[in-house]
């Protein structure tokens, strides 16, 4: 079973996501606190994270950095979830070699399928 | 003879002398007879012997008988007289011995009074004679003595006029010895002129007996003449003059004097007499003493020594008895000189004159004489009283100027201007037609005391038709003396009108005739070719007027047009200014009248300084060419005389600018030594728009008439120097309007068909600091090169320059370096200036700085990702969570809980947008206050009471302090939302543990609120953008929040009329700092 991390401020927003990804048979791991972020994700080795941008004391892109310089972490998928509606603010996010990008709002389903696109290509 | 004691005496000794000798001898006598008779009868014989021998014997017996008594009657007689005579005789003796001491020269004898008797007397009379004797010689000694040791020479001469005597002095000064002149005629020491002199003098003096004195010269003994001043005294013998005494004093230097005097009044003479004004000089019995050449040949009567009253005003008494303002009076009254203007009676006619009285005072500062300077002002008078008809006139037309300069509604010029010429002319009416192009008609559209009848008869006329009609058709003033009797009116509608005088003013617009005044008067009116004159200039005047106001409005319009027609427009009034070039020179006209007010004030020198933008005194117009104009004569800060009487809003006069330490005067000026100086400021309103200053070498005084006259001129000369400036700068050479130019922010250059630069705005200056004086002339290259980054704009302009000359537009963006080193986005419009042929003189460029659009863009485009941002998260909730519902398989529960979510985010989102919209409203105005007293420790308690959820979960402390008693008038709810910010602002960006304390205090008048955080602080890169709407700090990733709550504050405090302050220090906390008035802020 396929274990996705999703880290996002918004307790409504992390409600939603586990609701759809476990309907969909997908273990979730929410986390409402960026602080420790990335020793949860070392602890629990998930398959894809889904991290918000724009969280009070570390941002999702800060995470993301963290997770790119360790060799470990680095092959993680990371979906960036952002109300940040910008081509540049895109094009900085993929930098950080983020998978997909997704604006908020967004679609549960469409958010879905990209997950289970990605899992598929990184079965274990 | 009796009476005298010696007869008495004599008397006195013959009764003792017969007392003692007459009785004792009678006694002897008879005792002697009657011994004889006894003898006698003894013999009794006659003729015997005897008896013959007794008869013969008796006279010898008798005789020695009587012998003894004879002697003895000698010596007692001898002895008496002895004993009586003796004092006599040597009283006599003492008498003959005085005199002969007397003659001997002898005055110290002094007579013994021996005998109270006549000789007694006599000696007392010697003694006193003899005193006086030596007295008398002692004083002739003396006056010897001064005879001869006089240093001034004298002599004495007899009844003929022959010298008796001299002095040494008179040979010591004529040369001639005592011996030469003895004897001499008076008459040999003087030439024929003075003999006759002398003569007079001699004669009448010797016939009235009374000492003369006259100055007459003496021929001395070496033939030269010697000015001497004779004092005779005739000499007196008895009744009879015998001769006379003369004093000849050296006149030598007297004469001197008297020489230098009469040089000296010849030379003041000479000097009155080249005064071109006549000049009197008069006594305080005002007796002309002295008069010039003017004076004698201009007035009445022989002047010298005649009463100035009667020459001047045929009195016989002084003017001021008869009420008359008499300036030598004055003069003597008060010892000030004095100034007054008479009517005097001369010999040309009846004159004007101006009198300056000024005082002749003798060593005691008493005035002693008047000199009165008449100043034939007969034409000024005249001239004044022309004036005061022309000053009316003036006054009308500058309260015209006035009203056309200073309105810009041409219904308010036409009513005014309308009122005021018929004010002017007296007039009982008129009107203001206009005329119709299209329709080739005009109708009367502004009227005064004009019937309904008069109006529907000529309220509307054909152009070319009757008077009003030729007036518009010919732009010409047509005035009409009296209408009824002009024989070629005989068709005018008017004529039966009863209108007799009458006037129509064509007014003329820049281009065409606008329109027509027309007057009326009900009686015949002589216009004369002044008023013509000034109505021709009434109407151009308003029609520049109008034009003015057209082009106000339509500048007002273009301004107002939308921003794409912007440019089109503005070629548009390019053009339309190019067209005022026709405008006449101003600033010669300017000269000109300068120079007229020099020769009617006599001024030495006037000019006209304006102020400029930045207050220097720039010199306008001179009136001498000294080619110093535009340059700034006195700085702003420069404590000049001009500047004096500019701030005093009045004219200025003083006398005394040599030694005025006051003001500093420019050395143009101060090398002339002017005393007088006037200055008229020139006064639009109560804006200064310059002065113009009159300098006088001579003291000059000015009668208020003429001060009058100088302020209405400086009057017009302001107008005009107003319209001249404007015209000034609204015309360039080129006809390109500096005014728009520079109202224009966009940078503007144009450029002649040789690419030179003509002209270059304020807009241009400002990012070039290149002044506008120094670019002309300049290729476009030349003017771009003060920064070293325009090289690729210097090619787009020459490109621009030359599809500009071949008549085309181009538009182009470009990017500039100001010489602040800016970048500046700029959109270059290039344009051709046409001339009125439609041929290419030049080039504008209009380069419109796009930074600021480019920057608005960036802050909408930051608004609206902001916005979006913001209000995505709430609507992931809102749009995933009802997809989520919607698909089937959801549990009630969960579908519940969603929909709440879906609420609350829908509210949030709710929030947001009111936030957004309040700010909105409050910049818009639309937001009104609601101010009330409000109870701040209650409201702190709900704002506390609100966040205590936060402050649990943070572990957070917030202390509240309130240090003022009274309510605070604010509106509540305004004053709470703001206090949520700053509370929710300080436990937002903070750790748990934080603290925030709230006071409030009273500084002044003003309630300080402060609320004081120990959270991260603000670094100082933020601290300044913090009201910036959407503005989120360096914390602002971390936190959510709209970047609006500050900017809200911002608002309201400033809706409040107070203010808010931010201090942070990074790691310590903020303080926010609020003020607002206590009584809220209309207290």
């Amino acid at each position: 079973m396929h274990k996705v991390m999703v880290i996002d401020d918004e307790p409504f927003i992390l409600m939603m996501i586990e609701d759809k990804l476990k309907k969909a048979n997908i273990m979730v791991v929410a986390l409402r606190e960026s602080r420790d972020a990335v020793e949860v994700i070392r602890k629990e080795k998930p398959d894809l994270i889904i991290l918000d941008w724009m969280m009070p004391e570390i941002s999702g892109i800060e995470i993301c950095k963290t997770l790119k310089e360790d060799s470990e972490l680095q092959n993680i998928p990371v979906f960036m979830l952002t109300a940040k509606g910008q081509d540049e603010d895109e094009k900085l996010g993929l930098q950080y070699g983020i998978a997909r990008y997704i604006t908020k709002p967004f679609s549960p389903k469409a958010l879905l399928s990209m997950v289970e696109e990605t899992l598929g290509k990184h079965s274990p | 003879m009796f009476k005298t004691k010696i007869f008495y005496k004599l008397m006195i000794i013959l009764l003792i002398f017969a007392a003692m000798i007459l009785v004792p001898y009678t006694y002897t006598i008879v005792i002697q007879v009657n011994k004889l008779i006894e003898l006698e009868e003894s013999f009794d014989q006659p003729q015997s012997q005897e008896v013959l021998e007794a008869h013969r014997l008796f006279v010898s017996n008798l005789f020695k008988g009587t012998t003894p008594y004879i002697i003895y009657t000698v010596i007692l007689a001898f002895g008496l007289s002895i004993f009586f005579m003796r004092n006599l005789l040597l009283s006599l003796k003492q008498l003959q011995r005085g005199t002969e001491a007397i003659r001997d020269g002898t005055f110290e004898t002094k007579l013994e009074v021996l005998t109270d008797d006549e000789i007694g007397d006599l000696t007392i009379a010697f003694n006193e004679m003899s005193d006086t004797l030596k007295t008398k010689t002692l004083e002739l000694e003396k006056k010897d003595t001064y005879f001869r040791e006089m240093m001034d020479p004298l002599w004495v001469v007899d009844e003929h006029d022959h010298i008796t005597d001299i002095n040494p002095a008179f040979t010591r000064l004529f040369g001639y010895e005592k011996d030469e002149v003895l004897g001499a005629s008076i008459y040999d020491f003087f030439d024929e002129k003075n003999a006759l002199t002398m003569y007079r003098q001699l004669n009448e003096k010797r016939v009235k007996g009374i000492a003369s004195m006259y100055e007459i010269e003496v021929i001395t003994k070496k033939g030269l003449l010697f000015p001497v001043l004779i004092s005779g005294a005739p000499i007196y013998a008895g009744d009879k003059i015998v001769g006379k005494i003369g004093i000849l004093k050296d006149f030598r230097e007297q004469s001197e004097l008297k020489n230098e005097l009469k040089r000296s009044k010849e030379y003041v003479e000479t000097i009155m007499d080249s005064i071109k004004d006549e000049m009197l000089v008069i006594d305080r019995d005002y007796r002309v003493t002295m008069a010039n050449q003017v004076a004698r040949s201009n007035l009445e009567g022989s002047l010298e020594g005649d009463f100035c009253y009667k020459i001047a005003h045929n009195l016989d008494q002084p003017c001021w008895i008869r009420g008359y303002d008499c300036p030598a009076q004055m003069v003597f009254k008060t010892g000030d000189p004095y100034t007054a203007t008479h009517k005097h009676v001369t010999k040309a006619g009846l004159k004007y004159h101006e009198i300056v009285a000024t005082p002749i005072k003798d060593a005691a500062g008493d005035v002693t004489n008047v000199i009165e300077l008449y100043r034939d002002v007969t034409e000024r008078v005249e001239h004044s009283k022309k004036m005061n008809r022309k000053n009316r006139e003036l006054s009308v037309l500058n309260s015209i100027a006035h009203i056309l300069s200073q309105s810009l509604k041409a219904e308010e010029i036409f009513s005014s201007v309308l009122d005021k010429v018929i004010d002017m002319l007296h007039m009982d009416g008129g009107g203001i037609y206009f005329i119709d192009d299209l329709e080739r008609d005009m109708r009367c559209a502004y009227h005064r005391s004009l019937s309904e009848e008069y109006l529907k008869k000529y309220g509307r006329m054909r152009l070319g038709e009757d008077l009003p009609g030729k007036a518009a058709v010919t732009g010409l003033v047509i005035t009409i003396n009296d209408l009824s009797k002009d024989r070629r009116l005989e068709d005018s509608l008017f004529r039966h009108s009863g209108i007799r005088g009458y006037c129509c003013i064509p007014i003329r617009g820049k281009e065409k005739i606008i329109g027509v005044f027309c007057l009326f008067s009900m009686h015949a009116y002589e216009f004369t070719v002044e008023e013509e004159r000034i109505l021709h200039a009434i109407g151009e005047m308003t029609g520049i007027a109008v034009d003015n106001v057209k082009l106000y409005e339509k500048m007002r319009d273009l301004y107002e047009t939308q921003r794409q027609r912007r440019e089109e427009e503005h070629a548009q009034l390019l053009s339309l200014s190019e067209k005022f070039g026709s405008i006449v020179n101003l600033g010669d006209v300017m000269t000109q009248v300068l120079i007229l007010i020099k020769q009617f004030t006599r001024a030495d020198f006037c000019w006209v300084l304006l102020n400029d933008k930045n207050g220097n005194l720039v010199l306008r117009a001179v009136s001498e060419n000294t080619g110093d104009e535009d340059t700034i004569m006195y700085a702003s800060d420069t404590r000049s005389f001009e500047r004096y009487a500019l701030e005093r809003k009045t004219p200025v006069l003083v006398h005394d600018m040599l030694t005025q330490e006051k003001f500093y005067i420019n050395p143009l000026l101060r090398e002339r030594l002017y005393t007088s100086a006037l200055s008229l400021p020139m006064l639009s309103g109560h804006k200064p728009v310059g002065i113009c200053s009159l300098y006088f070498i001579a003291k000059r005084l000015f009668r208020e008439e003429e001060l009058h006259f100088l302020q209405i001129v400086v009057n017009s000369l302001t107008v005009a120097v107003q319209r001249s400036e404007l015209h000034r700068e609204v015309i360039s050479k080129t006809g390109l309007s500096d005014t728009i130019l520079n109202s224009v922010q966009d940078a503007i250059i144009t450029v002649d068909h040789n690419g030179r630069t003509v002209s270059i705005n304020k807009a241009f200056t400002d990012i070039s600091n290149i002044s506008m004086k120094s670019a002309i002339g300049l290729s476009l290259c030349d003017l771009l090169n003060f920064s070293d980054e325009n090289d690729m704009m210097c090619v787009t302009l020459d490109e621009c320059l030359v599809t500009a000359l071949q008549g085309k537009s181009v538009r182009r963006d470009g990017e500039l370096e100001t010489t602040y080193g800016d970048k500046m986005f700029v959109k270059i419009s290039s344009d051709p200036v046409l001339d009125a042929d439609q041929s290419v003189t030049g080039a504008v460029f209009v380069l419109r700085d796009m930074s600021k659009e480019k920057n608005i863009d960036r802050i909408k485009t930051e608004i609206i990702r902001s916005v979006s941002h913001q209000f995505r998260t709430p609507l992931s909730a809102i749009v995933g969570m009802s997809e989520m519902i919607l698909e089937d398989g959801m549990e009630p529960e969960k579908s519940r809980q969603y929909i709440e979510t879906i609420l609350d985010e829908g509210i949030r989102l709710s929030n947001m947008v009111s936030e957004l919209l309040s700010i909105a409203k409050i910049e818009s105005g639309k937001e009104r206050m609601h101010p009330r007293p409000v109870d701040v420790r209650h409201l702190l308690k709900t704002v506390k009471k609100t966040f205590s959820p936060v402050v649990r979960k943070k572990k957070a402390v917030i202390n509240h302090r309130v240090d003022v008693k009274e309510d605070l008038i604010v509106d509540e709810e305004k004053l709470r939302e703001m206090l949520l910010v700053i509370v929710d602002n300080a436990l937002t960006f903070s750790d748990d543990g934080c603290r925030v304390d709230i006071s409030i205090d009273r500084v002044g008048d003003m309630v300080e609120i402060t609320v004081a955080d120990t959270g991260w602080g603000i670094s100082d890169e933020d601290i300044g953008h913090l009201t910036e709407r959407f503005y989120r700090g360096r914390h602002g990733d971390k936190v959510k929040g709209t970047g609006l709550g500050l900017s809200l504050c911002q608002e309201i405090v400033t809706m409040h009329g107070g203010t808010m302050k931010i201090e942070s220090t990074v790691g310590k906390g903020t303080d926010v700092i609020l003020q607002i008035p206590c009584g809220g802020k209309d207290a």
